[in-house]
């Protein structure tokens, strides 16, 4: 097989998983797309940079959790660890493909780590851009 | 045969066989490990002090076989003295006069009854604590916690009164080197003694080693083998379920899963009402999961159990009650460890227990089993 056939043969073969990795993760998006709606009437969609953003941003309700990064690693590629020395598996969808699958898992880390990091619940629009960004890494 | 071959030297007498030689000599070696892993060991030393007790049984095993199979000097009879010869040889020693005995003089004989029954004592003692402390050996089937400590405490009388009788055996060799002019060191090392002596010499007896062989062989191995079967009973008060997965779930997704056992009931019920606020996070729950986990927690809680672990981390700081690691036990028990060990990668933070107790998740915690990872050592 040449080397051109090889790599369409492989982009084929592969682009059934390539929508699934995103797939996996649109009912959860819809949810918060919905809820980020309700909240505010401007909504205009998710943004993987606010993601990005959100995501790097220091706070200063915890000195311990002062970020996302804390734990997680400005590298959402890279496993984290909790400050009681677990890993963490990678929060890019890439990486660990069934990141933002359980609703119930998403919602419990986000009322823990946001009330954690930034001393208050995380608007819909916030939940959302966060999971955009980690699904387009 | 002594190496001096001066023409002035008396004539040699063979005194202390191979088999005495070597028992004495190796049973110094056992005890002088015994003793200081007992009284200035570190937490993880248990194990060099049980086979140091191991080596102790075994060679006072030999010995009692020995003093009914070995040599004239060997043999018991030969140093069975009533208590009226021991006072006559004080009366003696009183008056600065000194009779000459081939082998052990009245004193010495009973010295060497005491430092026997003593080791004898010791081993049945550590085999009890061994059995209520560390829930290992023959005895955990059967041994409470608080009998293995109370026991402890004899064994540690028992051991400061060998060391005791040991510098009264020292004592007496000084005594009998200086006073009574006998070479006992060498004579230990080449078992030769000169001849000459106004006791009558005991009826000669032959070393019978093959004898004593079979003996050791057959009682050892019927000791070994019922040590074995009593050790491997499952020891008292020693849980032995899994981890329940919703806990290991949950609470293992940030920290190691702490052992039910490790936690009072109270304990837990601090840490799950206020899962909001845990040690500087939030980790809270839905009530369905916090109320399955409390269910568990309470039926598994260290009041349930007779381990170590269960006793010792009971006792809370008032400070900070709900972190094991500011106990005072906790603290006692890892002085040693350098902070930086903690901090390392490998280790991450004082409550990853099972970084170097690899036997954590069961809640035993065994001497035996303490590592500290590669990453993490200076």
């Amino acid at each position: 097989m040449k080397p051109r056939h090889f790599l369409a043969f492989s982009l084929i073969l592969l682009m059934p998983v390539m929508a699934y990795a995103g797939a996996a993760q649109k009912p959860i998006i819809d949810g918060y797309m919905a809820a980020a709606k309700a909240e505010n009437a401007a909504f205009s969609g998710f943004s993987a940079d606010r993601g990005k953003a959100f995501f790097l941003a220091k706070h200063d309700a915890s000195p311990e959790t002062p970020s996302c990064t804390t734990c997680h690693t400005a590298d959402p590629t890279k496993a984290g660890q909790t400050r009681a020395g677990k890993d963490v598996a990678p929060m890019a969808v890439s990486k660990t493909p069934d990141r933002f699958t359980d609703a119930e898992k998403v919602e419990k880390w986000f009322t823990r780590n946001c009330q954690s990091v930034i001393g208050r619940a995380c608007t819909a629009q916030e939940k959302g851009d966060f999971i955009t960004f980690m699904a387009s890494l | 045969m002594e190496s001096n071959s001066s023409q002035m030297t008396p004539a040699t007498v063979p005194v202390w066989d191979i088999g005495v030689r070597i028992f004495h000599w190796a049973l110094l070696a056992a005890v002088f490990v015994a003793a200081m892993t007992g009284f200035f060991g570190s937490p993880d030393s248990l194990q060099i002090h049980l086979i140091a007790g191991i080596s102790i049984s075994l060679l006072v095993l030999f010995r009692l076989i020995w003093g009914f199979s070995g040599s004239t000097y060997a043999r018991f009879r030969t140093f069975l003295f009533s208590p009226v010869k021991v006072r006559e040889r004080i009366q003696e020693m009183r008056a600065g006069r000194h009779t000459r005995y081939i082998g052990h003089n009245p004193l010495g004989a009973w010295m060497i009854f005491a430092l026997l029954a003593s080791l004898i004592f010791i081993v049945c003692t550590g085999t009890v604590v061994l059995g209520g402390v560390f829930k290992q050996g023959p005895l955990a089937f059967i041994t409470s916690f608080a009998t293995g400590r109370f026991v402890q405490e004899i064994h540690q009388i028992l051991a400061f009164g060998l060391v005791g009788l040991i510098g009264l055996h020292l004592a007496g060799v000084a005594y009998e080197t200086v006073f009574g002019k006998e070479k006992l060191i060498s004579a230990m090392i080449s078992g030769n003694k000169p001849a000459g002596s106004n006791v009558p010499a005991p009826r000669f007896a032959p070393a019978r080693p093959i004898v004593a062989l079979i003996a050791f062989i057959a009682l050892g191995m019927a000791g070994t083998t019922g040590v074995a079967s009593f050790a491997s009973r499952p020891g008292l008060g020693v849980p032995t379920a899994a981890i329940d997965p919703l806990y290991a779930k949950e609470c293992g997704a940030c920290h190691f899963a702490y052992h039910p056992s490790m936690g009072t009931a109270a304990l837990w019920d601090g840490v799950l009402s206020h899962l909001d606020q845990h040690f500087g996070e939030d980790a809270s729950l839905p009530d369905a999961t916090r109320a399955q986990l409390a269910a568990y927690l309470k039926e598994n809680s260290s009041e349930h159990w007779d381990t170590r672990i269960a006793h010792v981390l009971a006792t809370a700081n008032p400070k900070e009650p709900l972190r094991f690691t500011a106990t005072r036990f906790w603290t006692r028990m890892h002085r040693e460890i350098p902070d930086q060990v903690f901090a390392s990668k490998a280790v991450g933070f004082k409550g990853a227990c099972n970084a170097c107790h690899s036997d954590a998740k069961t809640g035993l915690f065994a001497p035996q089993n303490i590592e500290i990872p590669e990453g993490a050592r200076l």
